[in-house]
């Protein structure tokens, strides 16, 4: 394999880390088939789906794009399948966005109400976001804060003909009004689901171009209440991040302690679990149990929230395992004695192999649901205290059947986490201007955001981790979010001592500083953070967020969350590469709109290019183009 | 017109005579064998002793094939010797037949180890028909069978045998089963196969003796007949089975000047260089694609192959043979296929080994590389793609940039096209 | 002779006219019967490097499965080409002779328990073959090889002279 360049594996080359090459031949030698088997064996996949050409909405389809016909059975274009079929990918995200948000409502509610063993981890950031949404910000903050969460509830549920609050009040002026310009500021986020989704059913919306617009309603709508919302309210409760050390990969594995890990997106069970494995009764039972005592690891983006805040709500978290493609290589140690899944990304292949282990698969949430999997833990904010109690003592009961098959791949490194606008003032001493100058003189040529998910098309983190280190190589100062952030820690770009892989330039600033080249952003939904990031640098600097030399890269984009997320960069004004091609490509119009027409639009659009050098390269135009532009 | 006279109506002989015909609408073309069917697949012959094909079905031919190619039939008679001078084929019962061109595909005969008892009643070989109609007609009045020789042919019977109700035990020198084909992992699951449905295995002992009823009665005190072993065990068995190995027919041509090792000599065009004498099939030895050796390879598709270079030969298209692997067989026990070609055994320095083995699958995948090249394989289970890794032997593709893919489930000719 | 024709590079891996073959192949004829009876295509979508190769039966001019046939169930017809173990005086017995044979691969067991190999018949009932009439993507043709052979050129050479800017 060429574009193997990332790879640090010797023999089998599934996966760009050591340990899940490692896995994966434990798990072959069992006769275990994981997700790279199944990847293979679905090839070679259907290429009218590839191209998003298939339409199966009515019982006379599916209907197909082919060389013999280009219209469906009632006359379809295929503009309009590709169009209508990415209305419904970009719902899902949102809507998966959105019930993380609802969750941290209900939760800041009950923990108001002293009900849950949280407490307003950040009362600046409620006082000023309250003061932001017009409330007195001088009230007890129990009080503002149940009137904020009851304010982001009536967001979530106004009409679609009733623009969002937080669109009004946090985006750019200038962007606020190429948005107005095409009608795009959007409603309540549950309308516009409906609204969507209506449109998308057969015979509906068939225009193409509405289709589109009604995509970029709900990606805005995703990012100002899923993203930006989401992160706002969970730093809120939980803490806003802060600078952490901590440790990745599959060697953190303690094979004498009882082992649960959190996977999803929702860090609301994981943290009150790792609270409650410090209390001494449920030591004294893991002690009893013949355990030297509990940890609790992260995986997807719950370990990233977890990594993040693990110097003040998620103290005592022990690090994260991996990403999305790892998870059933994790499982397969052996050591791991329960997953907590909460909302996203548990995949069904994870029964399989905990069946042939003792690990015990736990939904923590009461829409993560898995065939086979009968332990239920539903997340309810007033019970979460005993909730996370049973769940150690479920864990310490399978921890006494774990078996002697037990294989830790010996590989770790060291992670920073818990960069953000605020991190980043404390860094710089209280203004952006130092990272500004280092900008406009160049030694920094930009910023790229390398996030979202991982996705073995092109083996597994081998695309994201080239482009972050063709991009730092050439001074581009790389933030990462979401499973692209696990590649980075386990392969050591978020340690300081990685600026030895930047470029001149960034080396300096980074070793000035002490940061690493890479900036872990934290999970999936801090792609908000970073739009907050973005924005404040525009205000900085006076300008559109399309003017700045910043792009973002969706390097191995996988699933429907990511949809909305790389069009909500879009529309903001960020370019945004692909790696894997969405399956647009059926249509030439919406093709040419997403890659070509939206810059007159937005002043970005997407670049899809499955070569990760070539990739980085052309981010790198973009980035100079833009310094060009602005005379730096 | 030219005469042309062939040797043995089978594999070799039927493929010869097909392909003069093609060739030469006008020659003369008569075949001899002292079998007196229309030509049949002794192939078969184990599925006509199981009961699941009829004596019918064996042909390898429609009825009307030798009156439609025009083929001469002189079926019953032995070819008792060639005259090479005179350019004669003499029969058993003192007919010559003139030739211009002679093709002996004889093939060849159940060999017989030397051992006492061997030719007593009761005890058979599997080669024609003939051998098949007496084994079943002893299978009715007996109960147990011992087959000797766990190989191919001795496995097939104790298969057959034990469809037809028969209490079977094989014996077989080796420690494994199928030892000239198979190695150990793979015969172990052909073997757990054939146990488990209660077909009996001695392995990594030979037989002594085959005692008659007298003898036996000595031996033991007790009426019956049975087989005893080089360690001493004795089996009681009313019917045995002799698949220790064949031995090429080359009487015919022998003191003729016609050379013969383990099998007639040939050249690549199947000529045996006496003029136009061509020999091919079981009885010739040709040069295994493989491993380079001149052998014997008693395989039907080879026989088929060097039939159609000597009928090209013999009607005066001249054609090479080669790239033909001698080892290749597939057996297939209760649902589990396997298949070994080429060097499947090859081992130490210079080989390289890829394995897949899942025996909960029963499951078994093994290619021998030789510089990158295949020379053995070995497949259980799924066997799919057999043909397309041979093709690589056969024509010696260097599989460098395939190789990490060889043993994958999806793995099949759109790699070897794009490669 | 008409021969099936394969352009990989219009193959979108869509499997089509595998669905199309098996359905041909089955009892009620239906691709859904098909799925149901678990009948197999005859032709066979290979996956390299993510693109699909369509891989099916030659119907070579000296077919070794023919050679290796040992029942002499598998033989080709003079007159159509078509190289089948189907419909014949003498069947098949499932040996997997003719599988070990195949440089193509065109010829596996038949699924479940008759023991029976399988492969590409060219739908002698039909004018052109179920795979060729269902592919949406016109990447099979039942064309007779020199046509196949002259377009192949053709466009070859329209695609030099368009590289070359000559108006082809
Ligand atoms: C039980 C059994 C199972 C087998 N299974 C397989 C299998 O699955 N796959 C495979 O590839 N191979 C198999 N073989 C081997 C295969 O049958 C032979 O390789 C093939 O038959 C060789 O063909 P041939 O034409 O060279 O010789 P033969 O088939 O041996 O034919 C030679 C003919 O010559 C005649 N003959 C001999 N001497 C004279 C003479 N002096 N005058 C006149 N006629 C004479 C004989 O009567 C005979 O009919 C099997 C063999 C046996 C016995
Ligand atoms: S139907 Fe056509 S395009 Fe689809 S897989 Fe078959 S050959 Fe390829």
């Amino acid at each position: 394999m060429t574009s193997c360049s990332a790879c640090s594996a010797q023999g089998t080359c599934v996966s760009a880390h050591r340990s899940t090459n490692e896995m994966y031949d434990r798990t072959r030698a069992m006769g275990l088939a994981t997700i790279f088997d199944r990847y293979e064996a679905q090839q070679p996949q259907c290429g009218f789906g590839m191209q998003g050409v298939c339409c199966q909405l009515c019982s006379h389809g599916p209907c197909r794009i082919t060389k013999k016909t280009d219209v469906a059975i009632c006359g379809a274009t295929a503009d309009t399948i590709v169009a209508r079929n990415l209305v419904r990918l970009a719902v899902h995200g949102t809507a998966a966005y959105t019930h993380h948000l609802e969750e941290l409502a209900r939760t800041i509610k009950a923990t108001v109400a002293g009900k849950t063993p949280f407490k307003i981890g950040d009362e600046a950031k409620l006082r000023e976001i309250a003061s932001l949404v017009g409330l007195d910000a001088k009230k007890p903050a129990g009080e503002l804060a149940t009137a904020l969460a009851d304010i982001i509830l009536a967001e979530l549920r106004k009409g679609s003909d009733e623009p969002l609050a937080l669109v009004n009040l946090l985006a750019p002026k200038t962007r606020l009004e190429a948005w107005q310009e095409l009608g795009v500021v959007p409603g309540g986020v549950l309308s516009e689901i409906r609204d969507a989704l209506t449109k998308s059913m057969t015979s509906i919306d068939t225009d193409p171009v509405d289709l589109l617009l009604t995509v970029v309603r709900l990606a805005l709508a995703a990012g100002y209440m899923g993203l930006v919302g989401t992160i706002t309210i969970q730093d809120i409760l939980l803490g806003t991040p802060s600078l952490a050390q901590s440790e990745a990969d599959l060697g953190i594995i303690d094979p004498e302690t009882v082992n649960i890990v959190a996977h999803g997106h929702v860090p609301l069970v994981a943290t009150a679990v790792i609270q409650a494995s410090q209390d001494p009764e449920m030591l004294s039972l893991a002690k009893k149990a013949g355990a030297k005592g509990i940890r609790v690891y992260g995986s997807m983006c719950t370990g990233q929230e977890l990594m993040q805040r693990s110097a003040t709500s998620a103290k005592g978290f022990a690090g994260q395992l991996s990403n999305w493609l790892a998870q059933e290589y994790y499982v397969a140690t052996g050591a791991v004695d329960l997953v907590m899944m909460d909302m996203n990304c548990s995949i069904p292949g994870l029964k399989t192999v905990a069946d042939r282990f003792h690990t015990r698969l736990v939904s923590v949430d009461r829409i993560v649901r898995m065939a086979g999997v009968e332990d239920h833990v539903d997340y309810a904010p007033e019970k979460v205290a005993e909730q996370a109690r049973e769940l150690i003592k479920m864990a310490i009961t399978a921890y006494k059947n774990r078996g002697q098959d037990i294989h830790i791949p010996p590989y770790k490194n060291p992670a920073v986490a818990g960069f953000g606008v605020e991190t980043i003032l404390g860094a710089l001493g209280g203004s952006l201007d130092p990272l500004l100058d280092a900008v406009k003189k160049g030694s920094i040529k930009g910023i790229a955001a390398v996030v979202g998910c991982t996705n073995n098309r092109n083996g597994h983190d081998t695309r994201g981790l080239t482009i972050m280190r063709e991009l730092i190589k050439n001074n581009v100062l790389v933030i990462a979010a979401g499973c692209m952030s696990s590649a980075a820690e386990i392969e050591g770009l978020m340690r300081p001592e990685a600026a030895d892989q930047a470029g001149e330039g960034l080396r300096g600033i980074c070793q000035a500083l002490g940061i690493p080249p890479v900036l872990n952003f934290g999970s999936c939904v801090d792609i908000g953070r970073i739009g907050v990031a973005v924005t404040a640098i525009a205000g900085a600097l006076g300008v559109d967020p399309a003017q700045l030399p910043v792009v973002a890269s969706a390097p191995e984009y996988l699933e429907q969350k990511a949809v909305v997320d790389g069009v909500f960069a879009v529309a903001f004004g960020i370019t945004t590469h692909l790696g894997p091609v969405p399956p647009v490509t059926g249509s030439e119009l919406v093709t040419k709109i997403l890659t070509q027409d939206i810059e007159g639009l937005t002043g970005a659009k997407f670049l899809v290019e499955e070569d990760p050098e070539k990739a980085a390269q052309a981010m790198l135009a973009v980035i100079d183009s833009k310094r060009q532009a602005l005379g730096i | 017109m030219t005469a042309y006279v062939i040797v043995g109506n089978s594999a070799a002989g039927i493929s010869a005579a097909e392909t003069i015909r093609r060739l030469d609408p006008e020659g003369d073309i008569t075949i001899v064998d002292v079998e007196k069917t229309p030509a049949y697949s002794r192939c078969l012959l184990p599925n006509y002793l199981g009961g699941t094909r009829s004596e019918d079905a064996l042909r390898i031919r429609p009825r009307d094939f030798y009156q439609k190619l025009r083929l001469n039939t002189c079926f019953g008679y032995r070819v008792a010797r060639v005259d090479v001078g005179e350019k004669v084929a003499r029969l058993d019962n003192g007919a010559r037949l003139k030739y211009d061109r002679l093709f002996i595909s004889t093939g060849s005969s159940t060999f017989m180890p030397p051992v006492p008892g061997i030719t007593g009643e009761g005890v058979y070989g599997l080669r024609t028909l003939e051998d098949a109609k007496k084994i079943l007609a002893q299978a009715g009045q007996a109960r147990r069978a011992v087959i000797i020789g766990g190989g191919f042919v001795g496995l097939e019977a104790a298969w057959a045998l034990y469809r037809r109700g028969l209490e079977v035990t094989v014996v077989e020198k080796m420690p494994q089963i199928l030892p000239q084909q198979f190695d150990a992992c793979a015969a172990a699951i052909l073997l757990r196969e054939m146990q488990a449905e209660g077909i009996r295995f001695i392995l990594g002992t030979g037989i002594k003796e085959i005692a008659a009823p007298g003898l036996w009665e000595k031996l033991t005190g007790k009426a019956g007949r049975g087989v005893i072993l080089e360690n001493g065990d004795r089996l009681k068995a009313e019917l045995v089975i002799v698949a220790t190995g064949t031995r090429a027919n080359t009487g015919l041509v022998e003191g003729t000047g016609v050379k013969v090792n383990l099998g007639i000599v040939v050249d690549k065009y199947q000529s045996t260089g006496m003029e136009g004498v061509y020999a091919g099939g079981d009885v010739a030895e040709t040069e295994d694609v493989v491993s380079g050796r001149i052998g014997l390879t008693p395989i039907w598709p080879n026989a088929v192959a060097q039939g159609r270079v000597a009928g090209y030969n013999m009607a005066g298209i001249p054609r090479e043979y080669g790239g033909m692997i001698g080892m290749q067989n597939a057996v297939e026990f209760r649902d589990v296929p396997a298949i070994a070609v080429g060097l499947a055994q090859a081992d130490g320095d210079g080989y390289e080994i890829l394995k897949e083995y899942r025996p909960e699958h029963n499951l078994y995948k093994k290619i021998v590389l030789k510089d990158d090249i295949i020379v053995g394989l070995i497949l259980v289970g799924d066997i799919r793609q057999a043909g397309v890794y041979s093709a690589l032997m056969r024509k010696k593709a260097k599989v460098t940039r395939l190789k990490h893919r060889l043993l994958r489930p999806d793995f099949g000719y759109g790699q070897v096209l794009s490669a | 002779m008409k021969e099936i024709m394969v352009y990989t590079e219009r193959c979108n891996g869509c499997l089509t006219c595998v669905l199309a073959c098996a359905a041909a192949h089955a009892e009620d004829k239906t691709i859904v019967g098909a799925m149901a009876a678990g009948v197999p295509g005859r032709l066979f979508i290979q996956a390299v490097n993510g693109r699909p190769v369509p891989v099916l039966c030659r119907h070579c001019e000296e077919p070794a499965c023919v050679a290796a046939c040992m029942t002499g169930a598998m033989q080709k017809d003079p007159e159509t080409g078509i190289v089948t173990n189907e419909g014949h005086e003498q069947t098949c017995v499932g040996c997997w002779m003719c599988i070990m044979a195949c440089p193509y691969g065109a010829v596996v067991p038949a699924p479940g328990k008759e023991k029976m190999a399988i492969k590409c018949d060219r739908c002698p009932d039909r004018d052109v073959p179920a795979c060729v009439a269902a592919c949406p993507n016109l990447a099979l043709a039942f064309i007779e090889p020199e046509d196949f052979a002259r377009e192949r050129q053709k466009s070859v050479a329209t695609a030099l002279a368009v590289e070359a800017g000559v108006p082809a």
